[in-house]
């Protein structure tokens, strides 16, 4: 029965129709936007778990699919005398499966938690509810959609409310982060429309024979797409000589070069060194709401997208380039952690260990085999949830000192016991501690890589003692030692703080000690990948 | 028959969850609260001495059971426990001392606001320990592992507000993963060598003890390397010696417990329960006992200048760490777990006996300290029976176990039973040195010292009687508890020699410290006068602290400093230019709410248009 509800579009609008109704409320009842917003994030939440519990994957993770055609464009046909027709389709088409459901679980999950956050927000309520839901609607659009078309725009869609989000209600530097952030993800677009374009114009189209000649119908549709570039034969029965100049098959150089900008693009959301200053940036500035979801989630889209196009639509490219994003994953987890270790403030640590913590999803990208992409993924879910509860306890603690200096804080076990005790498990959880969940995506990521490159995985392994270092400086910073004086006499969380983080440690301790919950999900998710690795490793 | 091994789960399972019960009920359990974690403690105990007793007394099969942890392709992760006779004597070991110690702490903590906190910590201290214990394979075993370690790390800190107390938990915690990242390295690597990538112990038995040549000798030597440098972390072999006498910060029943049966055990354990693996590589076996001699000696020469009662002991738990890893070393594992086990007895003794006498005196410094005897009788004659053990006097269990030790070294190699020898000599010395400055003389501060409740003294009793009678399971007369460990009828019988020998050096020891520190026969001062520079050496310890610092933390702060900077000037830098140069952009974004939604709508409209008409019009490009 499920199958005829569509329940995938439900998840996809229902923060939109949340946007609209914020947008019909009174903007100075500042309650009922909050329940509006939540209330339309949890709409989603409740719809994931729904297709967890009933989502299996040895059915191949298409049980859950939604196909419509959007627009059909005729396309000057006087290209070639062979062609009788040219179509260009924009799909609708949402579909998960077992790589895209954890993504959705989390965001779903660190959405609805960031809407609870959301009550430190102070101003213009009103247009940050229905920014925020705009946001989510782009999120839960990227990990569904199956059209790259449709893929770019939702893409797009969450850079608008997060410039906004940034500039609006962050912190001193807000407008100067949101510019960074705004110019750089332009730029990580751009190269991404690039790198679609050439995939769809030279790979993305089916071929019929007609009566004039060929029908070629293109689209940005993700199957066509991987039908056509995992198949050597894709288009054997198309005769050069009737296309002319035409060049629809998809070289090497041009693959090659698709493969590039798909890593620019996504490496700089991801962010991999060096492009990841902007995001040192929002993690800063931005409201903590915000960052919950800039670092829990927007991140991860990254790491999808990269898997989703660059791994399984250009595996031969992934396949040969596997040491060059083992290296960079590499740098980045120690580049990321000795920097981490020096900051000063500690926006700048988790912004830096978030640097750090992406390096290892890279390490199981580079791994090429299932333990490591299922590493990469268990990493990305793990370090979202791991940060959304950190910039959590974050926003708590800035409302209540008024800073997140590290010189400036101290001892506040003290004086917070509760969220002292939540932010040193938070920081265990960041390290890796066996028992929480950021040590099996971290285990699984070292593991998978370990075994094609061990020196190289036995190096980013320092990485975990360069975690416990700046953690547990941060972390004790803040919460051991002698308090100050105008720290004794502040509060502790409040109940609406407090559920959103025991919420996220107990997924957190979860996943730490039962993985299969999220594991068994992606059984059968790398499978044509791992088919496509197998035949370069044998041919 | 196995009826109680296939409860030993709960084992672990009792004090996990007084954590979990304590921890939720937070500070409002009060004192009441804190019983649940002894309690649950004995219930750990009860079973455990089940447990063991049905393998003494039958012939119980080794029983174990696993679990699907996580699945990835066709390769079963799992998590599992196993019962032998090794994993039930270190259960008996482990539930009998923490049992101890929590009773001990309702007298120790009684005075602390934060006492559930405290038997909470303890509670998944114990249960972690437990869980290594009985843990089948190497990747669950390194799951708790690593909760030994943190929790360690959250007692050594309990003190939170005192600055040296989180100095020494971050330290404690940063030096042993370094040792941990060996250990995970090791898993990683026997992943991916062993048939199946089977993890568990006796697969790896199967594997390695029947020498089969399925993985090569050099990958087995780095294998074997890599686990002692976990081992050699967790136990505080040298070079990774420096957290352990720091972790005495932590509340003294603490220190108790991570030096007596959980923390350091871990390490020689590790190396006993992948033993076949040591085996298998000559060149790790002489890394572990050259390893072992050196700390043993090194640790006992800086147990000789220290003033501070808790620090002695810490550096003769180094010291007798050494012993156990130069038994593994030289081959005898029987031989470390039998010392492993009575040091555990005795090292409690004498930790509980410090935290009464500190309880009484309100001081660490043993030069303040003295004529204590005559105030704290139980806490002075339980101590004395530890001070012997330790110093492997007969017929106390230290000198039983120190001599199968030595025994074993003398047949491997006898520089290793030399320096054995000498630094057995130095353990009699400075715990006479310590035992005579408190116990005797004169007392040197006016504190009103008094005898602590008998909710502590039971504790000392109990382990007195422990450390005078647990070394009789094994002697060179009786081999019982070798053959129950390995199941081999061949043990090696000790020579008289290394008896008289043994006995004689600790005798001389200790009567050097009564003519020294008693008696007053010979001056104090008589090497630190002739040698100054020595001393000042030993009293730093070696100035290890400082050369670590030297060599790793400011190189790595300084790096962190360099790159600070690059990252700010040269990679934000050449964005920021480039930036600058497209102000254009720039002026357009700086006005955030003047229209800019449909601005960028726009953009991402014309962006699709291009899209169109690029395929549209493809010949052209």
């Amino acid at each position: 029965m499920i199958e005829n509800i569509p329940i995938l579009s439900f998840i996809l609008l229902a923060p939109l129709v949340g946007a609209l109704l914020v947008l019909l409320l009174p903007k100075q009842r500042s309650g009922w936007l909050r329940i509006t917003a939540l209330v339309f994030s949890l709409i989603p939440l409740a719809l994931c778990l729904w297709l967890f519990a009933s989502y299996q994957p040895g059915a191949g993770g298409t049980a859950f699919t939604e196909h419509y055609t959007w627009l059909s464009i005729p396309l000057n046909k006087d290209a070639s005398q062979g062609i009788a027709s040219m179509l260009l389709h924009f799909d609708y088409h949402l579909a998960v499966d077992g790589i895209s459901l954890p993504m959705l679980l989390l965001t779903s999950i660190v959405s609805s938690m960031a809407a609870m956050a959301s009550v430190h927000i102070r101003k213009r309520w009103k247009m940050y509810y229905v920014l925020f839901l705009l946001l989510e609607t782009g999120m839960y659009g990227v990990f569904l959609a199956r059209d790259l078309i449709l893929f770019f725009i939702f893409f797009e869609i969450t850079l608008i409310p997060m410039f906004f989000l940034i500039g609006i209600w962050g912190y001193f530097g807000r407008e100067k982060a949101a510019n960074r952030f705004l110019v750089y993800n332009g730029l990580g677009s751009a190269a991404m429309l690039l790198a679609f374009l050439i995939l769809i114009a030279t790979a993305g189209f089916t071929a019929a024979q007609a009566a004039g000649g060929y029908q070629l119908d293109f689209s940005g549709s993700y199957d066509v797409l991987l039908k056509n570039l995992s198949d050597p034969n894709a288009y054997a029965n198309l005769d050069p000589a009737k296309t002319g100049d035409l060049g629809l098959h998809l070289s090497n150089n041009l693959k090659w070069g698709a493969f590039v900008l798909l890593l620019i693009a996504f490496g700089i959301k991801i962010p991999i060194f060096p492009f990841h200053t902007w995001m040192l940036r929002v993690h800063k500035e931005a409201p903590p709401s915000i960052v919950m979801i800039h670092s829990g989630v927007l991140l991860k889209m990254g790491v999808y997208g990269l898997i989703r196009f660059g791994a399984f639509l250009l595996p031969a490219q992934l396949h040969s380039w596997s040491t060059v994003l083992a290296v960079l994953g590499v740098i980045n987890i120690l580049y990321g952690a000795i920097l981490a270790c020096v900051q000063k403030e500690f926006k700048l640590v988790l912004a830096y260990s978030s640097v750090s913590h992406m390096g290892i999803v890279l390490l199981g990208i580079a791994s090429l085999n299932e333990i490591g992409l299922q590493g990469a993924i268990y990493q990305s879910v793990s370090h979202g949830l791991i940060s959304a509860l950190l910039f959590l306890i974050v926003g708590s603690l800035y409302e209540r000192t008024g800073t997140t200096e590290l010189d400036d804080l101290g001892g506040l076990a003290k004086s917070v016991p509760f969220l002292s005790g939540i932010l040193l498990t938070a920081g265990l959880a960041s390290l890796g501690l066996p028992g929480l969940s950021g040590f099996v995506g971290e285990f699984l990521s070292f593991l998978g890589l370990f075994g094609s490159m061990k020196w190289l995985t036995a190096v980013g392994v320092l990485g975990i003692l360069f975690a416990a270092v700046y953690v547990l400086r941060s972390v004790l910073g803040i919460t051991f030692g002698p308090i100050q004086d105008r720290l004794t006499e502040i509060k502790d969380a409040r109940f609406v703080e407090a559920v959103p983080m025991i919420a996220l440690t107990a997924l957190i301790i979860l996943l730490g000690v039962y993985p299969s919950i999220l594991t068994d999900l992606m059984q059968h998710g790398f499978t044509g990948l791992l088919e496509q690795f197998t035949q370069r490793a044998g041919g | 028959m196995t009826v109680f091994a296939e409860y030993a789960w709960l084992v672990p399972v009792f004090p996990v969850a007084a954590f979990a019960v304590l921890i939720a009920m937070g500070r409002g359990a009060g004192r009441p609260g804190a019983w649940i974690g002894t309690l649950a403690t004995l219930l750990s105990l009860i079973l455990s001495l089940c447990i063991a007793g049905e393998r003494i007394s039958g012939k119980a099969e080794d029983y174990s059971a696993h679990y699907h942890w996580l699945q990835v392709g066709n390769i079963s992760l799992s998590a599992g426990y196993e019962v032998t006779n090794l994993t039930s004597l270190m259960l008996v070991i482990v539930t009998l001392v923490s049992f101890l110690v929590n009773l001990y702490s309702q007298g120790y903590m009684r005075d602390d606001d934060r006492m559930p906190t405290f038997f909470a910590y303890m509670g998944l201290f114990t249960g972690s320990m437990l869980g290594l214990v009985l843990a089948d394979n190497l990747l669950t075993m390194y799951i708790f592992w690593e909760l030994v370690g943190v929790c360690s790390f959250l007692l050594v800190g309990f003190w939170f507000h005192k600055p040296e107390a989180k100095a020494a938990a971050k330290k404690a915690f940063i030096v042993t993963r370094i040792g941990d990242l060996g250990l995970l390295i090791a898993i990683l690597l026997l992943f991916w060598y062993m048939p199946n990538h089977a993890l568990d112990f006796s697969t790896l038995h199967n594997v390695f003890a029947t020498q089969s040549g399925v993985i090569a000798t050099g990958i087995t030597t780095w294998i074997a390397l890599l686990i002692f440098l976990g081992a050699v972390g967790k136990s505080g072999q040298f070079p990774l010696h420096v957290w352990l006498p720091d972790a005495m910060e932590g509340p003294t029943p603490i220190s108790a417990l991570i030096h007596a049966a959980t923390m350091v055990a871990a390490g020689v354990f590790l190396v006993a329960r992948t033993f076949d693996i040591f085996q298998a590589s000559p060149a790790a076996m002489h890394t572990v006992a050259i390893i072992g001699a050196f700390t043993a000696i090194f640790a006992a020469t800086i147990g000789l200048a220290q003033n501070d009662i808790k620090r002695i002991l810490a550096y003769s738990t180094i010291s007798q760490l050494g012993y156990m890893m130069l038994a593994l070393g030289v081959g005898s594992m029987p031989a470390a777990m039998f010392h492993l086990f009575t040091h555990a007895f005795f090292k409690a003794l004498l930790f509980l006996g410090a935290g009464s006498i500190i309880h009484g005196v309100h001081t660490q410094d043993i030069r303040e300290m003295g004529g204590l005897g005559r105030k704290m009788k139980t806490t002075a004659w339980t101590f004395g029976i530890g001070a012997l053990a330790l110093s492997g006097i007969p017929p106390f269990a230290g000198f039983w176990s120190k001599d199968a030790i030595l025994t074993a070294a003398l047949d491997k190699q006898p520089i290793l039973f030399v320096v054995g020898a000498v630094a057995a000599f130095f353990t009699a010395l400075y715990m006479a040195r310590l035992f005579f400055l408190v116990f005797t003389g004169n007392p040197r501060n006016d504190s009103h010292a008094h005898e602590s409740p008998a909710v502590m003294t039971i504790p000392l009793v109990v382990l007195a009687v422990l450390a005078v009678v647990a070394g009789f399971v094994q002697t060179p007369f009786n081999g019982w508890f070798a053959e129950w460990l390995t199941g081999d009828k061949a043990v090696e019988h000790g020579s008289g020699l290394v008896m008289v020998v043994s006995a004689a050096i600790g005798l001389l020891g200790v009567y050097l410290g009564w003519l020294i520190y008693a008696k007053g026969a010979i001056r104090r001062d008589v090497v630190s006068s002739r040698m100054p520079g020595l001393v000042k050496l030993l009293e730093n310890k070696y100035y290890i602290d400082e050369l670590y610092h030297l060599l790793f933390v400011k190189p790595l702060y300084a790096l962190g400093k360099v790159l600070n900077a690059f990252d700010d000037y040269v990679v934000d830098g050449v964005v920021r230019l480039a930036g600058q140069s497209a102000t254009g952009l720039g002026r357009l974004n700086a006005r955030l709410q003047s229209g800019q939604v449909q601005a960028y709508t726009l953009t991402a409209l014309i962006g699709l248009v291009i899209l169109a008409l690029a395929i549209a019009g493809r010949r052209f490009w």
